[in-house]
Parts: C-alpha cells; structure tokens; sequence
C-alpha cells in the first residue's frame, strides 16, 4: 500500500506566475494532448448573440455560453513537472494558467440550467454548507 | 454585385435578389430553378431562381443561354450581364448555402441530407418569387435525384402551378438555362473571393475546381489539414475525401453520437450513464461496486477521486 | 456521423482543469504549499484496497478539502492554445475533518477507554492520516463526536455515538435549509417538473429534503451510522422482505413516500412512524399510475414493492 503514501505537492506560487487562460469543455473527446491553433481556427470563428455562441468545430454544430467560477473559487490548470518513475515517489504539479470563466459548449443543443457542467457548479456551495463547522 | 458577394460569407444562409421586373407581377410567368456546386468538397452550394413572363420565352432563348457546364466561365460573366440588363422582364434571386452549413447540416445529430436541403431551398426560393408578387404558372427544375417524387412535392406545395422537375432540364429549358447561369456564377464568384473567417494569414487560393478527384482540390486539401482542427470552415467536413484525409492524418475525435462508440464507451464506463443505476455489480469499478453515489453526485457527474 | 474509430486510452495525461476555493491557494501564507494526499473514504466500512480517496491539505496542513471530479463521458478541454483530452472537471471543496477522523475514533472507542487522539489516528495503509490532526478544525471540534478527558495537561478521548448523532443531525437539519435556499431538487428521482406527484407539495417535500440531506451527510459516513442516523431523524428505513432489494444505500434513492407533517421533528415519534400509510382516493390511484408511466426514476427499478404498499 506504499502508493498511499505519496503526495502531490501544488506547488501555490506557481499561481502568481501563471498566465489567464481561455478554457473551453468541449462536447466530444479529442485524442491529443497539446498544442493547437485554438485561436486562429474556434475563437475567430465564434459569433456571439448576446450571451449565446455558436461556433462549428469539425463540422459539427456547437452551442456555448461562458460561465464563471463559483464565488471564492479560482480556476487553474495544473501540470505534472517531472514526473517521478515510479508511484512510491512523491510528484509536483504547478499551476500552468488560471481562469474565472470558462465557456462550455454543447453538441447543437442550446446551453440551459439542466446541463450537468451548469449543475456540476452548485457543488463548492453546497459543499460548503455539509462541511461547515457545526455550532454547539 | 460583387460587393454584394463579398458580404455572403459571413453568413450562413444568405440570399441575393434582383428587383422583381413590373411585368412579372402582371403577367403570368415560368420560373426555371437550379444549383451549381453540389459536388465540390470546397465551397458553398449556390441555389438560383430566374423568372420571365411566358411572352418573354422567346427572348430569353434568343440570348442563347444555356446549360451553365457547357459555357466557359467567360461566356457565364457574359450572359449574367445579359441577364443583368434584361432587368425589365428578367428577375432572378439566390440562395447561397454556405459550406459550413453544409457541414453542420449533413452532419446533425439527425441527419439532414443534401437532397433534402437542396429540396427546402428550392421551395423557399419559389416562395419568395410568389411573395414577391410574380404570378407563376409554370417552373422548370432541374434535378440529379429521383425527378418523380420531387415534382409531387413541390406540386403540392405550389397547388396551381404546372411543375416540371426534369434530369438536365438546365439544356431543355431557357429559364433553367438562366437560373444555372446565375447560380454558377455566384458560387465562382464566392468561390473566388472567399474570404476565410479562420485567421489563417494569406491561403493559397489555388484550389483546383474543388472537385475532390481535382490533383489541385487535393493537394490543397493535404496543405490545408489542420490535425485538431482538420479544416477551415471553406471544405466541406460532411465529404468523405474530407473525412477520409481527416481519419488519416488528423486527431481522432470521438462524438457521444458516435453509435459503436458511444455504445462501447457507455458499458465501460457504466457509472457514468443511466447503465449505472441497473447494473451496479458489473463492471470492474469497485468504488462502484460498494457504494452508489446520492443522486445530487450523479446527476452532476461528479465522483470521488483516489489519484490525480 | 456514425465513425467506427476506437478510442485509445490517454496514458500520457500530465494537466489537469480545477477549480479550488481561494484560500487553497492563497500565495501570501507561506506554510508550505497544498498537498493532494490519499486518506480512507469514510463511507467505505471494511478494510479494503479501494477505500483510499484523494483529498488537499492546505495552508500547512491546516485546511481540510475534498477533490471530487465531473466527468461526463466525451468531453475535452481548450486550455489556450492547446488541447487537453482529459475533460474532467476538478472541485476541489471544503471537507469537516471529523468525517475522516470519526471511523478511527469508533473503531478505538470498541475497547470503551479514552485515549490520546494521536494514538488513534494512525493508519498504516493511510499514513498521511495523522496530518489530519493538525487541521485547525479538528481538535477544536472532536467534541462533538467524543467525550473529553483532561489529565495533566494531555486531553483523552472516547467515541460517543449519542454526541456523534446529535452532531450528525445538526448537520442534516442544516442542509434542509442550505438546500431550500439554493433550490436544488430534491422530488423524487427525476425533475418534479417532468410527472405529477401524487401526495400534497408540502407534505412530500419536507421529507424529500430530509431524505435528501441525510443521504448527503450519509456520503461522508458508514452505513451503520447512516441507517442509525435515519432511524434518529424518524424517517423509517424503506424495508422489503426480498432478497432483491438493493442494500439500504442505494434504497435512498427510491425515497418512498410516507406521511409527514410539515414539522419533521414529529418523526421522532415511534407512534407516528408507525402510522398507518393514508388512504389514497380513487383520483389519486389513477393519478399514481400517470405516474409510473410518465416518469422514470430510478426507484420504480429498484422497488417495484414500495409502490404496491401504497395502494
């Protein structure tokens, strides 16, 4: 059980140094990790009507809406550095860009309140409310 | 005319009209529709109505226009501006369906197929001309599906007017003729001064016909694939030249409407789905196994984690 | 577009989207940085090799959180000017540590004998679990789930359960009133919008909040303590004979409905529990049976039984 031993350290100061970033949950998996020309090709083609955007990605449709963090709560994206051989050793993430507001896009449907990222987001509240200190 | 098409790209549906001539409203009138730039995998598909009054048949034969395929693309631009100057008695109007619509369409969750897009475009064209005031009797249609069944529909669409859907009807009829005329001089036009809305710096603009066995189409299609993003909204992704490159040389992209996927994936991962509520004991998962999730968690997908 | 590509698996995952509390992260505390740590999930109650969760230390480990994640089937991330296939969302969110600490201290309070709280909080398998004690809330706050003992000047405790509960139900009676005031639904199974309830609004919905929030509070407990805690809330537990039932974590979910008065309190009565179930009029059986077919939660799968008691 030595894997349970291992931590990973968040290295916080990473924080300051990191760039806001566009983040965007997209509605289908794409088998790649890394670069790509996001802004060149999606973001110069998304029309905004108002709150709503629409953009094509392979083809498809997509309907989107921008949502923020929940209140008290930051947006990061962590990154393993120097990832240790074996899983006994401990690892180190560093916070790689920040956000507080994400878009999220669906598959032709139009964003709405039933969508689970949208639900997802009463989570921190709630979790608040379970894990708060009981009075006496 | 030009700076009017200029402007289409930047929406997906988008119609060019010429003034309704005075004459068409009083007289009774035949109405001849066709497309041009239904095979190319780059590019819009451009939809054309062009309507006279039946005295006027004549004249419209005497300008000899004719099937758009047979004439070069100078002697097209040379009988457009025929057309242009017959605005007396000639009328036409366009619908231009742009690439991506194209794409987004074929490629919906259900299914809108090309045959059906060309059919809905068609009748909103001939609806405009009617809502236009040109008294119709007669339209002319080409076709390159099953000419039957497509002059029933638009027979009983249009009740009142003598529909004639015909293979090669752009040769037979004058004012079919014309409509391929204007249709393809559009979609050159487009195709020409495409003006891509991806910020892709200058592109090469030397794509062939856009026809897919084009060795120019091709090579551009290989210059231009793009491997998260596969192309520009210019191809059209619901091709299966375009597809077929993207499947070979792009990332693979997996949809939830992806049937044998989607299908895989939901008895994997089966505490992500509905599955999960049935079926708890199998599956390899053994957080799963012993305990289920409240409802607030699986309704918002959200589960514990034991690593990162 | 039907494609027939298989999907490969994402070995080679190093990124990961979160999104955690400001104070996680807070850059001017220099008590060292954050830790992710695998603890023992509490509502796991044997000894097993898959009772290990992710949870943070913050702030030098004085702060306690919970990593959950949102995954929903095919989804990836634009992170700037990259992809990430791995489309989880990462929450990282507060946790009361005594929810951690408690199976340790039942499991120690078994001998009946007050003891050091460093001397129970000790796992092999988890032993990052001591660090737990050095979270600000913990010590301040084992009151309520062990009697306290000071000798010299060293404190020694014992597990009570009657504290436990009554801490527990504090916690459950609080989450009703969270819940109303954030309007999550909490009617059966589907959105209530979506099938037409049989019983009165009020009279079901003080306890589906109830049995909302106990099953809740029940995520961070083990089943014994859950069925204990329900039994305290007098919410009678959702009983069937057959072997086919699901055991009592996921019945739950089916909620059956019970009479209730407004005031959940009167549940603590025996007698009331052991009420007889109304009588339904004609108009609300034929109602029911809308009900059945219109609707499809999860509990007409799981307890066919419950809705024939009704009748």
């Amino acid at each position: 059980m030595s894997c349970n031993s291992s931590v990973i350290r968040l290295c916080a100061s990473s924080v300051g140094q990191a760039p806001q970033a566009p983040v965007h949950l997209m509605p289908c998996e794409i088998e790649h990790n890394g670069p790509a020309q996001v802004n060149q090709y999606f973001t110069a083609t998304t029309k905004d009507q108002k709150q709503d955007k629409s953009v094509s990605f392979r083809g498809r449709g997509l309907k989107g809406q921008k949502i923020s963090c929940p209140q008290g709560y930051t947006g990061l994206v962590l990154k393993e550095i120097n990832k240790p051989g074996s899983d006994q050793e401990d690892r180190t993430v560093k916070v790689s860009s920040v956000f507080d507001k994400m878009t999220y896009w669906n598959l032709e449907t139009p964003p709405n309140s039933d969508d689970t990222i949208v639900m997802a987001m009463d989570w921190p509240d709630l979790a608040e409310a379970i894990h708060a200190p009981v009075e006496d | 005319f030009t700076a009017v098409l200029l402007a289409v790209r930047f929406y997906a549906l988008c119609r060019l009209v010429s003034e309704i001539p005075e004459v068409c409203k009083t007289e009774d009138c035949c109405l001849g529709i066709d497309e041009a730039g239904r095979g190319p995998v780059l590019g819009p598909m451009v939809y054309g109505i062009c309507f006279c009054p039946l005295s006027k048949k004549e004249e419209l034969k005497d300008m000899k226009v004719a099937d758009s395929k047979t004439l070069t693309e100078a002697e097209r631009e040379n009988l457009f501006e025929k057309l242009v100057e017959a605005k007396s008695y000639v009328g036409w109007a366009l619908q231009i369906l742009s690439p991506n619509t194209i794409s987004t369409c074929m490629l919906r969750r259900t299914k809108y197929n090309l045959n059906a897009l060309s059919h809905d475009t068609a009748i909103d064209l001939v609806q405009y001309a009617l809502d236009s005031g040109v008294q119709l009797k007669e339209i002319y249609v080409d076709t390159v599906g099953p000419a039957d069944k497509y002059e029933v529909k638009l027979s009983q669409r249009f009740p009142g007017i003598q529909v004639t859907v015909r293979p090669k009807a752009d040769s037979l009829f004058p004012v079919v003729s014309a409509a391929s005329i204007c249709a393809k001089v559009a979609r050159d036009r487009v195709v020409k001064g495409w003006n891509f809305a991806e910020d892709l710096g200058e592109v090469d603009t030397d794509y062939g016909s856009g026809y897919p066995n084009d060795p120019k189409t091709k090579a551009w299609l290989l210059k231009y694939l793009d491997p998260v993003f596969g192309y520009p909204q210019f191809v059209r992704f619901s091709w299966s030249t375009a597809q077929t490159l993207m499947d070979s040389k792009a990332v693979n992209v997996h949809w939830d409407d992806d049937e044998e996927d989607g299908e895989k994936a939901a008895q994997r991962q089966n505490n992500k789905s509905m599955l999960s509520y049935f079926s708890v004991s199998s599956g390899g998962n053994n957080q799963n196994a012993t305990h289920q999730a409240h409802r607030f968690f699986t309704e918002r997908r959200l589960k514990s984690l034991n690593t990162l | 577009m039907a494609t027939k590509k298989k999907r490969t698996s994402n070995v080679d995952n190093d990124s990961w989207v979160v999104i955690a509390p400001d104070s996680a992260i807070d850059t001017h505390k220099h008590d060292g940085d954050p830790v992710f740590v695998r603890l023992r999930n509490p509502s796991t109650d044997e000894p097993k090799a898959d009772a290990a969760s992710l949870y943070m230390l913050g702030c030098g480990d004085v702060m306690l959180y919970e990593v959950k994640a949102f995954e929903d089937d095919f989804h990836s991330w634009f992170v700037g000017q990259a992809v990430q296939r791995d489309g989880r969302l990462i929450f990282v969110t507060p946790l009361d540590p005594l929810f951690l600490i408690l199976p340790y201290l039942i499991k120690s309070g078994k001998e009946g004998k007050f003891q050091r709280v460093d001397q129970v909080v000790k796992d092999e398998e988890f032993p990052a679990c001591s660090r737990l004690l050095s979270c600000a809330r913990t010590l301040a706050s084992l009151h309520h789930i062990a009697e306290e003992k000071e000798a010299g000047s060293q404190m020694y405790h014992r597990y009570s359960q009657e504290k436990t509960m009554n801490w527990l139900k504090k916690k459950v009676e609080r989450m009703v009133i969270a819940l109303k005031k954030r309007n999550i639904s909490v009617g059966e199974g589907v959105k209530s919008s979506t099938y037409v309830r049989v019983k009165s609004e009020t009279e079901n919905q003080e306890e589906d909040f109830l049995r909302y929030s106990h099953g809740l509070i029940s995520e961070y407990i083990s089943e014994d303590l859950s069925k204990a805690l329900l039994t305290l809330l007098g919410l009678p537990e959702l009983t069937s004979p057959k072997e086919t039932e699901p055991p009592s974590k996921k019945r739950k979910l089916s909620d059956k409905p019970v009479e209730a008065g407004e005031d959940y309190t009167k549940f603590n009565s025996a007698d009331f529990a052991r009420k007889p179930p109304k009588k339904m009029t004609a108009a609300q059986k034929s109602l029911a049976k809308v009900d059945k077919t219109g609707m499809k939660p999860m509990s007409s799968f799981f307890s066919p039984k419950v809705k024939a008691e009704k009748k």
